[in-house]
């Protein structure tokens, strides 16, 4: 593995406690008036969010060992979970969430647990550049022998240089993007890490209003046999 | 009385503060275990596995050894994934992740084992 990439999952791995602690702190503060309650639950919540990133990063490095399991899965229930888990957040910030599925192959082989973390990443990209008052959609269809989540933003355009790196269907390392502020490229990196484990392609689609990030999996034949 | 064993102070604090009750808390396996054998037996048990020292596994092995210890309740509290491990024949009725645990999580166990 990239020496630069190692340092950064060593880094992640020792921002593990310290999270698990504020977020405990905050939780331990219990209810307060709303004034404070808004910022409690901030607190929680961002720190909710780091441990999960954190977590994904850990994962990386557990991804050379092969111990994640692919096996068929429902498209639709992992979506389901991660947009009942942002759902909250899509509200606090004031966006919308559109939701599609027109998929007829329902299974797709890959690992639950990397699949949710893509799809979560890719929306939390999404919430995080879409403007106020606008919306990010998430349409799920068929491409030939695969199935397609894509996770539209109507943030600021795509750099080339990071377009032409993901159409080579995977990300190297972390990249800022200049055009989208506070952009670490880290969730990018975690999707294309966790799709390429699971023989799926993440790819990105320009648009004049935005961005699309997609991840094209297998599709399962298990279901045909029946 | 409950013990905390975590060598993370303020975790312990955040567990012991949820926990209420009668509250002890320990940095390492080897004072918690000096404490037992000194006579304090307690009710139940929160238990950080990677701790400084001897490690929670290690603790475990020694409180099932004994006639006195083996009945005490132990919850784990660790950031480690256990999946759907039993570990029951450690004496452990309850797994808490640290990422994701609430208040509400240890109170259940205090609830059952400790009141």
């Amino acid at each position: 593995m990239d020496e630069e990439v190692n340092g950064i999952l060593v880094a992640a791995h020792e921002l593990k406690a310290p999270l698990a602690v504020l977020r405990q702190l905050a939780l331990s503060f219990g209810e307060m008036d709303e004034k404070d309650e808004h910022i409690r639950s901030e607190m929680i919540s961002v720190s909710e969010r780091a441990i999960k990133q954190v977590n994904d990063l850990a994962k990386i490095r557990r991804l050379e060992d092969g111990l994640f399991e692919m096996e068929p899965v429902s498209v639709r229930v992992v979506c389901d979970a991660v947009t009942r888990e942002l759902e909250y957040l899509f509200n606090h910030n004031k966006r919308e969430l559109f939701i599609k599925y027109s998929n007829r192959s329902q299974l797709v082989v890959a690992n639950k647990d990397l699949l949710y973390s893509v799809v979560y990443n890719f929306l939390l990209n999404a919430m995080h550049y879409s403007g106020e008052g606008t919306r990010a959609e998430l349409v799920v269809r068929d491409c030939y022998d695969k199935v397609r989540i894509m996770v539209r933003d109507y943030g600021p355009a795509l750099p080339m240089d990071v377009w032409r790196e993901m159409k080579r269907g995977w990300v190297a390392k972390p990249t800022s993007i200049a055009m989208r502020p506070g952009s670490s490229g880290l969730g990018l990196f975690i999707a294309s890490r966790f799709s390429r484990y699971m023989n799926a392609a993440v790819g990105a689609v320009r648009h004049r209003d935005g961005t699309s990030f997609y991840v094209e999996l297998p599709s399962s034949k298990q279901a045909s046999l029946f | 009385m409950i013990f905390i064993i975590d060598d993370d102070e303020i975790m312990a604090e955040c567990v012991a503060r949820a926990a209420g009750g009668t509250v002890k808390i320990f940095g390492n396996a080897i004072e918690a275990m000096s404490a037992i054998a000194d006579g304090e037996l307690p009710d139940l048990i929160f238990l950080d596995i990677l701790l400084t020292g001897p490690d929670g596994f290690t603790f475990l092995n020694e409180t099932i050894s004994y006639k006195d210890t083996v009945e005490i309740p132990v919850v784990i509290v660790s950031s480690l994934d256990f999946g759907e491990r039993d570990l029951s024949t450690y004496g452990v009725v309850g797994v808490l992740n640290k990422d994701k645990m609430r208040p509400d999580d240890v109170r259940k166990y205090v609830e059952e084992y400790a009141k």
